[in-house]
């Protein structure tokens, strides 16, 4: 009996590494051999012609002093300062249609629409809106208002990519938080109901704490959309200007990697936008962790 | 058994062979209908020379391509042959291309594409940058467009009347990605640099502060302060919205190239060839208004190429005089070539050009700047159009940016 259960274990174990194994092969070869090549390279004045040289820590000193990626960093934490209303929003839209308001599923499939297009096409239509001679500013002409270069000018060129990004991922979030209200529980809500409590009140005090899972989910996907999936619309819609104004890291990286021909010093930026990665996805496992033994 | 084994081993040698001749070419010019005949003809009488063997031209996206072709060569597994921009684009990558020895010699705007006297690669074209103008759009205005500016004063003159008509603005200008910044370092140094004053740039050693550079800052600044320039340049793209703004008459000037697009050729399919004219950039203090012109685009041996000779061999037949011709013809490049008969190309503008380029030609010296430096310039120009900075911060800013990537 022992035996058997010895030869079934050694059995379950080699099934589990055969289940194992490709995914660790793609980790390891599409993730972790490239972090460590890139890791190596930011050490070098690597320019993909040539022998690259070892420069130890000058790329890394670079960054900390250049203008330029201090201003993507700026941008960054401005950009992750916005991460609320980003997770408000579609919680409280969700929130109402869950409520039964008339025409919600209408809304539902409208508010999802955007986050099936790709972010190329969603820069290139809003690109036709917001430039100076756009529609926007055609229209805000009926009312009297001058035109606004809405996205040539630094006081508005961030404000405008951040609502573009708004308005093309909210309805994913949407989506994610109406699953996440099914499993509010209907009952407490009633009892609460009966005992007068207000819609806000029920809101407030029985609704959001049940959704504080799915609420943290949302916020660690959409920091990781905010640092990472940004490239499309600043590249279409900005080109990371006026100045500095809408470059992020990601933007700045491709910048250095291929226009201005330096992969060392753009592996260099690679890593600090790592370590800022790795970061928001430490707390992502804690977090999720957490909700798990909840 | 044998029999078959003997066959098989050689037709897989013969395939080697042919293998080992067999090349690939990136560029992004190769999907453009207009330069089908080029390819077809320099694939035709590649292959026709080395029998069995085969071109493969891979068209890239024209905003990727230096990234690709970085990746590319950093791998050591990049194509054999590759299309670049001559100056820095080429010049920062020589590290990865092989010598062409003389092989360049005679042909046009070779200097930017070599290094220490060394081409690394043989121009197709010739590229500069010269004023295109709305001639309907003068008469319009009440001007003479026979008489077109040769001074900063009389251009003034021109942009004033356009701005007291207040029916088009004086130049479409588009500058979203910061091309109009770089286009117009070269255009405010061109009458000014003398060869030495281009060798000293060339180097990172002129700095920003020198007058004849931060003329570069003071008259972008000024033409915007005077209202010259179309409101909206930083969300405006040049490529190709500025032109089509010009090109649909809505607006007196552009800056346009001599090459591949927005030239002489797809304006006047525009506007007809009797309602464009062109004229060197005027700048204050200087006594004529030169234009600025290099090589444009070359083929380039990839270091990496097993197929040294073979490759080699494709380069002198894509530059050669029959090759240069079709491209020019067929889409109103100039070639680099000096053996390409050019009478064919006829249009009063592109006479006059021709005439500009043979008696006042100058140097593109936002070709030999440093990338890094160029790119500050970009940023700069956008925060000077938005009034964002001062000239004054913009020379500071720039002339840091010097001195850091020296």
């Amino acid at each position: 009996m022992s035996d058997a259960t010895n030869i079934g274990s050694k059995a379950e174990k080699r099934i589990a590494v055969l289940f194992l194994a490709p995914a660790l092969l793609l980790l390891i070869i599409f993730r972790l051999i490239p972090l460590g090549w890139g890791f190596g390279m930011s050490f070098t004045d690597a320019n993909n012609a040539g022998t690259a040289r070892w420069v130890g820590a000058d790329n890394y000193l670079r960054a900390v002093n250049d203008p330029t990626f201090q201003d993507s960093v700026a941008n960054t934490v401005i950009l992750l300062a916005t991460m609320p209303m980003m997770v408000m929003l579609p919680m409280l839209l969700a929130i109402l249609i869950h409520q039964g308001v008339p025409g919600g599923k209408f809304f539902r499939a409208v508010y999802f629409l955007p986050a099936v297009l790709s972010s190329v096409i969603v820069g290139a239509i809003f690109n036709v809106v917001l430039r100076y001679d756009g529609s926007l500013n055609e229209f805000l002409a009926v009312f009297g208002f001058d035109a606004v270069d809405w996205l040539g000018s630094s006081s508005t060129a961030l404000g405008a990519l951040i609502a573009v990004q708004l308005w093309s991922t909210f309805g994913m979030s949407v989506l994610i938080f109406m699953a996440g209200l099914t499993t509010v529980p209907e009952d407490i809500i009633e009892a609460a109901r009966i005992d007068g409590a207000r819609f806000w009140q029920r809101l407030w005090f029985i609704v959001i704490p049940s959704l504080r899972p799915i609420i943290e989910f949302v916020a660690v996907v959409t920091t990781v959309g905010l640092l990472t999936n940004m490239f499309g619309l600043v590249y279409v819609l900005t080109g990371g200007g006026p100045g500095t104004a809408t470059t992020l890291p990601e933007f700045l990286i491709w910048l250095e990697q291929g226009k201005l021909n330096r992969p060392g010093y753009a592996a260099a930026l690679s890593m600090f936008l790592f370590v800022m990665m790795a970061g928001v996805a430490y707390a992502q496992i804690r977090i999720m962790k957490r909700n798990a033994e909840v | 058994m044998k029999l078959k084994l003997t066959l098989t081993s050689m037709l897989a040698l013969s395939a080697g062979s042919a293998l080992a001749q067999d090349l690939t070419v990136w560029d992004w010019k190769s999907g453009d209908p207009a330069t089908q005949g080029y390819y077809d003809s320099a694939k035709q009488a590649y292959e026709e020379a080395h029998p069995g063997a085969t071109v493969t031209f891979v068209v890239q996206p024209h905003d990727q391509y230096y990234t690709l072709l970085g990746t590319a060569f950093g791998s050591g597994q990049g194509p054999d042959v590759v299309l670049l921009h001559g100056g820095s684009q080429t010049q920062s990558r020589v590290g990865a291309l092989s010598s062409l020895g003389d092989a360049a010699a005679g042909f046009a705007g070779v200097d930017a594409f070599s290094v220490d006297g060394t081409a690394y690669a043989i121009p197709l074209t010739i590229q500069g940058f010269v004023i295109y103008y709305n001639r309907a759009l003068y008469e319009a205005a009440g001007l003479d467009p026979d008489a077109a500016p040769t001074t900063w004063d009389e251009l003034a003159t021109v942009c004033e009347a356009f701005i007291a008509q207040d029916a088009v603005p004086c130049f479409a200008f588009g500058n979203k990605q910061g091309f109009s910044g770089e286009f117009f370092a070269t255009l405010a140094t061109a009458s000014t640099f003398t060869d030495a004053d281009m060798a000293a740039w060339a180097a990172g050693d002129l700095p920003w502060t020198d007058p004849k550079v931060s003329a570069i800052v003071t008259l972008f600044a000024d033409m915007n302060a005077r209202g010259w320039l179309q409101e909206g340049a930083n969300s405006t793209a040049k490529f190709m919205d500025e032109y089509e703004m010009f090109m649909r008459s809505e607006a007196a000037h552009t800056v346009g190239l001599l090459s591949d697009v927005a030239h002489w050729k797809q304006f006047g399919e525009f506007l007809g060839d009797e309602n464009l004219g062109a004229f060197a950039m005027p700048v204050p203090g200087a006594e004529v208004a030169n234009l600025p012109f290099t090589g444009g685009i070359g083929w380039a041996v990839s270091a990496s190429s097993e197929n040294q000779e073979a490759a080699q061999d494709l380069v002198k037949i894509l530059t050669d005089p029959t090759r240069e011709a079709i491209f020019a013809f067929d889409t109103g490049a100039l070639p680099a070539n000096p053996d390409v008969d050019t009478s064919g190309l006829s249009s009063p503008t592109l006479t006059h050009i021709l005439g500009l380029m043979t008696a006042q030609p100058a140097g593109m010296a936002h070709s030999v700047m440093n990338p890094a430096v160029l790119e500050e310039w970009k940023r700069q120009s956008q925060l000077l159009l938005g009034e964002e900075t001062s000239v004054d911060d913009a020379i500071a800013a720039m002339e840091a940016a010097r001195l850091a990537n020296k």
